[in-house]
């Protein structure tokens, strides 16, 4: 690992300085796997030369080493060895007549011991007369030191041409390379730092590589240059598009008067407008919706619910209570974005609200006394009876009250102190029934009162006392008037029989003529 | 003497069919002859051009050898060396130079003509000549004869 990296550290940054030592390792690596070969092939080549050229030596002195052998004359073989061995070549010679060495000399230094020291080019010797007579032997010793400095001098040739080659070779290359293609890239090189990113703007190809792949190179730069500043306008174009319709849609979030918010499954909300805040105050944080409407925790956990399990929006009035007493409502109005997430609305319907209860309270109330009507007790008793239906249990009783001496009072002191009598009632009856219990004014001096979830009659009947007795006592009129009057009540149970409040009403109604019959202020229990 | 007048014309007899089975009878009849107290009774054509041409220095019987050659360029030279070794007498006297140079060998030692041969023969007990048949007498011992070559 830190081989190769400090290989890659010595590595030339160029081009040329690379491709040059590229050549240059190739070439020596090359030559010197040439330089082996030819060593090994041109120390065989000048050993069979040399042989050759010794041979060609025996041969010269053969015929008077043959007479030496035959007449066995040291002599003659001492000359001839001296002669021989002014050869250079020649280490040692050595010749033998009849098995016996007739004169030997080797040159000192060529030490004859090693084996592979000495070459030894041997022939035969046949006498001067009989072609098949052997009358001796020749050897002769080639000098490997010789053989060895023939050769190596070859090899160092060999060396000097290959390398001159190589250093020839190596700046050839280099030149080629520099002037070939590191200079045109460095030209386009300098180009691309000089450019622009803008349209229109385009590298000049290299004159002379309009055809080649340099000129290809630059073409395709070009084409991505233009590509890449049309996608760049594109895109400046949409951002800007995009930056305006946020804006604008930024602005109506702000300035709308409707609260926007987003919300989670969880009820945490993501965002929310300035009406947002304004409708229910700034979120807390953890920003949870259920955190600003505490009262409706239940119910906005459903509509979340509910919407997101349908995918379908869904909307609830929310009634409010404002920090000063007031009541507010709000209407909300949630959208599914996702899977989890919520798009709302809220609005503010205090006003629309206020409306309604107004146009509500005009319909079922009697103006006079602030009792429900004869409308408002049959909504009433319709909606008790719709609860009965839920839970079949519910015990309803019915008292219909009909006033005694009224109309003595009405004919004596006018319908203003008339007006006042049944205000009188009207007040002594909310105060005696609970405020579930509805109580009503049907018309003239009739009152009805609806006791929900009393099922004891002699809880019943002790109201109705309460009642005959308190309203038996003398009332103001006014101008320091007194009248009194009196009640009868008719009292009805609602039965598991009863499917509406008619026949219920009915067996009242007859409970109290019963009651008025029997002679006034007093009751009777159907 | 007697004995070499008879003996003449019985070797000349004795001689008549070799001669006779030569195609072309050489013009000379030459036998290699020695001392009869050399202790030599015959020897083979490579002995005598051994001991002829100083490959060795003694005869058979051990006796140190001392050939004569018959004048320089004399016919009977001239048909020894033609029929021993098939070399020309220019041959043979390079041959001998070469020797003679080193001094170890010398050529057989010259004598004027076939008789002088058969003289120093008689003498000398090393003695070994090669003679036309026609000189040989009694003194001296054959011991080769020499074939015409074909």
């Amino acid at each position: 690992m830190s081989i190769s990296r400090s290989v890659k550290r010595l590595m030339p940054k160029s081009i040329v300085a690379r491709t040059t030592l590229a050549i240059v390792l190739l070439a020596l690596l090359l030559g010197a796997v040439f330089a082996g070969l030819a060593a090994w092939t041109l120390q065989n080549n000048e050993k069979d030369r040399l042989t050759t050229r010794l041979d060609a030596l025996l041969q010269t002195v053969e015929k008077t080493v043959s007479i030496a052998c035959f007449v066995k004359d040291g002599a003659l073989a001492r000359e001839i060895v001296s002669g021989l061995m002014s050869n250079e070549a020649v280490a040692g010679v050595r010749i033998i007549a009849d098995g016996q060495t007739l004169y030997e000399q080797i040159r000192p230094g060529a030490a004859v011991s090693a084996a592979g020291e000495m070459l030894p080019i041997s022939h035969l010797i046949h006498s001067p007369f009989d072609k098949h007579q052997e009358v001796g032997e020749i050897v002769l010793f080639a000098s490997q030191a010789t053989l060895h400095e023939l050769a190596w001098s070859y090899v160092r040739y060999v060396l000097f041409v290959l390398g001159l080659e190589v250093a020839l070779m190596s700046l050839a290359v280099a030149w080629v390379v520099y002037n070939l293609i590191t200079r045109p890239i460095k030209s386009i090189s300098d180009e691309l730092h000089r450019l622009e990113l803008r349209t229109g703007m385009r590298l000049r190809v290299p004159r002379r590589n309009k055809q080649d792949e340099l000129g290809r190179l630059v073409s395709d730069v070009n084409a991505l240059i233009s590509k890449l500043t049309s996608l760049i306008d594109t895109e400046r174009k949409l951002r800007l598009e995009r930056e305006t319709s946020e804006r604008r849609l930024s602005l109506i979030f702000e300035k709308v008067d409707a609260g926007l918010f987003e919300v989670e499954r969880n009820g945490l909300l993501h965002s929310w407008n300035p009406a947002f805040v304004r409708t229910l105050g700034s979120p807390p944080e953890p920003p949870e919706l259920q955190a600003l409407l505490p009262a409706h925790e239940a119910q906005l956990r459903t509509l979340i619910d509910e919407s997101l399990n349908s995918g379908e929006p869904r909307e609830a009035d929310l009634e409010l209570r404002a920090q000063d007493g007031h009541t507010q409502w709000a209407e909300i109005s949630l959208t599914p974005m996702d899977n989890v997430m919520l798009q709302g609305v809220i609005n503010d319907i205090t006003e629309r609200k206020r409306a309604e209860f107004a146009a509500q309270q005009l319909a079922s109330r009697d103006t006079l006394t602030g009792l429900l009507n004869r409308r408002g007790i049959d909504a009433g008793l319709a909606a008790v009876f719709e609860d009965r239906h839920r839970e079949p249990d519910l015990a309803i009783a019915l008292m219909l009250i009909d006033l005694d001496y009224f109309k003595q009072v009405n004919d004596t002191y006018g319908h203003a102190a008339g007006d006042i009598v049944l205000c009188r009632v009207a007040d002594i009856l909310e105060r005696i029934v609970r405020r579930t219990d509805l109580v009503a004014r049907p018309g003239g001096d009739e009152f009805t009162i609806v006791l929900v979830g009393i099922d004891n009659i002699s809880k019943i009947e002790q109201i109705a006392q309460t009642i005959i007795d308190e309203v038996r006592k003398p009332l103001d009129i006014g101008n320091e008037l007194q009248v009194q009057i009196g009640a009868s009540i008719g009292i009805a149970l609602i039965r598991a029989d009863d499917d509406s409040p008619a026949s219920a009403l009915h067996r009242a109604d007859e409970a109290m003529y019963v009651a008025k019959q029997a002679g006034r202020c007093r009751f009777h229990v159907a | 003497m007697r004995h070499l007048l008879i003996a003449i014309p019985l070797l000349l007899l004795a001689a008549l069919p070799g001669l006779s089975l030569g195609a072309k009878p050489p013009t000379k009849d030459l036998v290699v002859i020695v001392n009869p107290a050399s202790g030599v009774t015959a020897l083979q054509p490579g002995d005598v051009v051994n001991i002829f041409m100083g490959r060795y220095r003694k005869l058979p019987s051990g006796i140190v050898a001392f050939p004569i050659d018959i004048g320089e360029r004399s016919p009977e030279r001239e048909q020894f060396y033609r029929q021993l070794v098939h070399k020309s007498l220019a041959e043979v006297d390079a041959y001998w130079a070469r020797l003679v140079f080193s001094g170890q060998t010398s050529p057989p030692l010259q004598v004027p003509d076939g008789k002088t041969a058969v003289q120093l023969v008689a003498g000398n007990r090393a003695a070994i000549a090669y003679v036309d048949r026609s000189v040989v007498d009694e003194r001296v011992k054959v011991v080769l004869e020499l074939e015409s070559a074909p």
